[in-house]
């Protein structure tokens, strides 16, 4: 990697030369080395500051999501004093905006100019899609996927860059499947929203459920961004379905909740779902609507191994920590145990390092698939209850070491 | 079926009352001062999140209700009087430019306060349950926003038509010049129309933000459907607009019935069928008047 040349030559300017010498130094420095550069020979030598680019939102609606991520990799190196392996670490944040071509320019000038080690992020899952040819095609930093759960990045990208540090869409859907089978009932309705993160979620559901047993008596798709939900109960009330399985988030969350709640939907039916129908940012806003529905995910604010985490997370950011703060900050534990344990930041060392490995998670331990970098992981059900500060999640069930399927992908 | 046709709509009829109030202040201000209002969206947007924060510091939906258009009927005000005005006359762009501009800073600001999850206003406790007559049974609380907002519209319309104020409204639209030359200064009426019409978007945002949720792509959501109503009633027509608003909302929600992924594309065919049968929109002034 060729930011050693440019550390010596540029950074530790002022932040307006920064850009221009930086570039500068890489010139000199690609020119200087050559194809031992290249060749990525230099190892981590000489290279006294590692560099973390945060490829995710800062504005746009998905901020939230962004900023916490930061804010769980930022704790863990306050944690660690800013140091991995005794090398100073450095963030270089640039805002995704959500957005697919500007997620794959900022990648670029993040490898390339800023000499990243590491890219975090992002959030959205169609701007890693964009984002794979980049990063393969530089091949010179790892990629901590902090929240983009597309099972289609394994699946079509199988990099071995690539490691989720948070989840895929597998895993927050079809292992549910069972539970709903076991203990609510033998009929379901789908209703999700209608864009390529809800669609997957109701295909590997209904296969999951099918596959038990069940039955998926209606599908309904409501367009993502959906201000009225109410003209839709109608098809899912008279599917006459025991539960229902939905993937919403954020605003459409909300709405789907609370005014499902006032319609009398939840009367008749159990209503089911990913995680993220149900999570630290929405439950606030759904209130007493949210009492007594179920969620599957990754991570419970109110778990046992997890409540250390949101202790630390909350002095630091007087708040409660949500599932994409873990994310954040598991981003930074998997990447400083690379570096520790390889000894190096030569991508290959942190590649062959992380290959594997378990990570001691706020969520519980997980470890990295072998074939695929996806994790596998211990799944939370989760019920929502009545707590001392508004509705909060509790874990009424753990299905362990959920593993998800490889796609046909087999990275080594 | 009966039943969903039935609450589909009671649903397109209140959402329709709800679009009349943020589109009534749109296109007063156009029909007025000709500025094309791009920050009226977010206008609606901080009529939720100043009635979230009341509703939720002080426990009282009502002072919510009342405060927060006020609130931003003050804004509003500083708005059209140190930003606005100075380009009044200009080239329309100028004022596009100005108010896109400000409904993007709103916005961030916005993100910056409340930050981006999504809230909700709570109801007040009299509205929590639901009603049922004959086969349908709705929320209390939709009905109660579908009742205010009918009465509300239901007075401005009579104080436009009737009162000394709304004449004079109508007038300084029409022929801003001689309103003038009969000694009347004109630019105070156009702060109290462009005040007037902030509040009442705000009042929209507190009333739809105890039903859908308040996030900051609210205004952004709304200022199209607003644009709709305004291009299909008229540019300019109070009336207008509100028989827009009636349409858009029933379209609105029977399209969700029958085609969720073309409700959208129903709102925009239907605007350019009314532009190619009627330019001016349903009653705006011909080019003759």
């Amino acid at each position: 990697m060729s930011n050693d040349g440019s550390q010596q030559l540029g950074r530790r300017q002022s932040n307006s030369d920064r850009q221009h010498l930086s570039r500068r130094g890489y010139l000199a420095a690609g020119a200087a080395l050559g194809s031992a550069a290249i060749a990525g020979c230099l190892g981590g030598d000489g290279d006294e500051t590692l560099t973390v680019g945060m490829a995710v939102p800062t504005t746009g609606v998905y901020a939230l999501l962004g900023e916490s991520i930061t804010n769980g990799f930022e704790l863990f190196l306050e944690e660690n004093d800013g140091e991995i392996n005794g090398q100073e670490v450095e963030i270089v944040s640039r805002d995704t905006e959500a957005d697919t071509s500007r997620g794959v320019s900022i990648t670029r000038e993040l490898i390339t100019s800023e000499g990243a080690d590491a890219i975090v992020g992002p959030v959205s899952s169609a701007v890693a899609i964009a984002m794979m040819e980049t990063i393969e095609s530089e091949g010179s930093a790892v990629w901590l996927n902090a929240n983009a759960g597309d099972y289609r990045v394994t699946r079509d990208g199988c990099m071995r860059y690539h490691f989720r540090t948070s989840f895929n869409d597998w895993q927050t859907s079809a292992p549910l499947a069972q539970w709903v089978y076991d203990n609510i009932g033998e009929t379901v309705c789908i209703a999700n929203a209608d864009y390529a993160f809800g669609n997957n979620s109701r295909e590997f559901f209904r296969e999951a459920f099918e596959e038990v047993g069940g039955e998926v008596v209606e599908e309904v798709g409501v367009p993502l961004g959906t201000d009225d939900f109410s003209p839709y109960f109608d098809d899912i009330e008279s599917s006459g379905a025991d539960a229902i399985y939905s993937f919403f988030a954020g605003s459409d969350a909300v709405n789907y909740i609370s005014q499902g709640d006032d319609f009398g939907l939840f009367d008749e039916m159990v209503q089911t779902g990913s995680g993220f129908l149900l999570s630290e940012d929405t439950l606030p806003a759904q209130g007493s609507a949210a009492v007594g529905k179920y969620s599957l995910l990754h991570y419970a604010s109110t778990a046992e191994q997890t409540q250390d985490f949101v202790a630390a997370y909350r002095d630091a950011y007087d708040e409660t920590a949500n599932v994409y703060a873990a994310q954040g900050y598991d981003s930074a534990q998997a990447f400083a145990a690379a570096i520790e344990d390889g000894g190096s930041s030569d991508i290959d060392d942190i590649i062959d390092a992380m290959r594997g490995m378990e990570i001691d998670s706020p969520r519980g331990n997980f470890r990295f698939n072998e074939d695929t970098n996806d994790p596998i992981q211990d799944m939370h059900v989760r019920e929502v209850v009545d707590g001392d500060d508004g509705p909060e999640n509790q874990v009424v069930e753990t299905i362990e070491n959920v593993e998800s399927p490889t796609w046909d992908c087999s990275i080594y | 079926m009966i039943e969903s046709i039935l609450r589909a709509t009671l649903l397109g009829l209140q959402l329709g009352v709800t679009f009349a109030l943020v589109a009534a202040g749109l296109t007063l201000i156009f029909g007025m001062m000709d500025v094309i209002n791009f920050a009226h969206g977010a206008l609606y947007m901080l009529g939720g999140y100043f009635g979230y924060t009341i509703a939720t510091q002080f426990g009282s939906f009502w002072a919510a209700l009342v405060l927060a258009p006020i609130i931003v009927g003050v804004l509003g005000a500083a708005m059209e009087k140190f930003t606005l005005r100075p380009l009044y006359g200009r080239n329309p762009l100028y004022h596009i430019l100005l108010t896109y501009g400000l409904a993007v800073m709103i916005q961030g600001v916005v993100l910056e306060v409340w930050g981006a999850s999504s809230q909700q206003i709570p109801r007040p406790g009299q509205f929590t349950g639901s009603i049922t007559v004959g086969p349908v049974t709705y929320p209390t609380y939709w009905l109660f926003v579908l009742v205010v907002s009918t009465v509300i519209l239901t007075v401005i319309w009579y104080a436009i038509e009737n009162s000394n104020l709304g004449i004079l409204m109508r007038a300084s639209a029409h022929d801003t010049e001689m309103v003038n030359a009969l000694g009347i200064d004109v630019s105070k009426v156009f702060t109290g129309v462009f005040v007037f019409g902030a509040a009442l978007a705000a009042l929209a945002g507190v009333l739809l933000g105890a039903t859908r949720s308040v996030n900051p792509g609210m205004g952004a959501g709304i200022i199209i459907e607003a644009f709709v109503i305004v291009v299909i009633g008229g540019l300019g027509s109070f009336k207008g607009a509100v028989y827009a608003a009636l349409l858009i909302g029933l379209v609105t929600a029977y399209g969700a019935l029958v085609a969720p992924t073309l409700t959208e594309l129903f709102l925009f065919v239907l605007m350019a069928v009314v532009l190619l049968v009627r330019p001016s929109g349903l009653f705006g002034a011909t080019e003759a008047a």
